[in-house]
């Protein structure tokens, strides 16, 4: 792991169109500004996770029987 | 090795594609979604067709075209919460390249437990938008949401 000292202010470039700056810090926590293509996913680590573990477990389904939920599905709304 | 007649398409535009729920599908160039990134833990697929599950059935299959045993279920969230909205999508619009709200369709990720269908859940939090116009999607992440990765779509039993 690279790891880098910077001050309020100053930034770190990922690549040639990735910028990530230190806005501010308080305490414990620090306030961080990043720029980057729409194309590039910028996520909290915590959320990101729970939603590839989602995809994951979601794809994980095998040869389910979707026409007995879409029984239940019918019953649900009769 | 020739190609076996029966399985080769006959329009230029179409390919046939093993899946492992529908076996060999012929699919058309106009029915390829692509999703750019990839949707979060399968980031090195893009390619992917919507396969309805019958007439009757919200739901849908988003099978990938890159790898014969990645198959979604998916449905339309509204069945699942009538007032259910992403926010605001003027950048995803912009990148997905949206004319018209029309073309615009959004999904959700069943997660069905094996053997308690019962139990499935809707990923609110984790909604596919794809431009039904020019076929690219994206898998958006609503982080500041009310909506629960893990939303039940059936009640309870009991």
């Amino acid at each position: 792991m690279l790891i880098l000292t910077r001050k309020i202010g100053e930034g770190i470039i990922l690549g040639d169109d990735i910028r990530i700056s230190i806005m501010e810090i308080r305490g414990k926590q620090i306030r961080i500004g990043i720029e980057a293509p729409p194309e590039v996913v910028v996520l909290r680590e915590e959320i990101y996770q729970r939603i590839q573990e989602e995809n994951l477990r979601a794809a994980g389904v095998r040869d389910v029987d979707l026409t007995e939920i879409a029984k239940i599905w019918k019953q649900k709304k009769d | 090795m020739a190609p076996d007649p029966q399985k080769t398409p006959v329009d230029p535009g179409s390919a046939t594609i093993a899946t492992k729920n529908f076996g060999d599908i012929v699919v058309r160039d106009d029915q390829v979604i692509t999703f750019s990134p990839g949707l979060l833990g399968f980031s090195e697929f893009h390619r992917y067709v919507l396969i309805e599950h019958g007439q009757e059935s919200p739901f849908l299959w988003l099978q990938s075209l890159e790898k014969s045993d990645l198959a979604f279920v998916v449905m339309d969230p509204l069945y699942v919460l009538p007032d259910y909205q992403v926010g605001p999508i003027n950048g995803i619009q912009k990148e997905l390249e949206v004319k018209s709200l029309q073309d615009l369709k959004v999904l959700v990720i069943l997660t069905i437990p094996p053997g308690r269908p019962q139990d499935m859940t809707a990923n609110l939090m984790g909604p596919l938008l794809i431009n039904l116009a020019n076929r690219r999607g994206k898998q958006l992440v609503l982080e500041s949401s009310p909506y629960s990765h893990k939303h039940r779509v059936l009640p309870a039993k009991g």
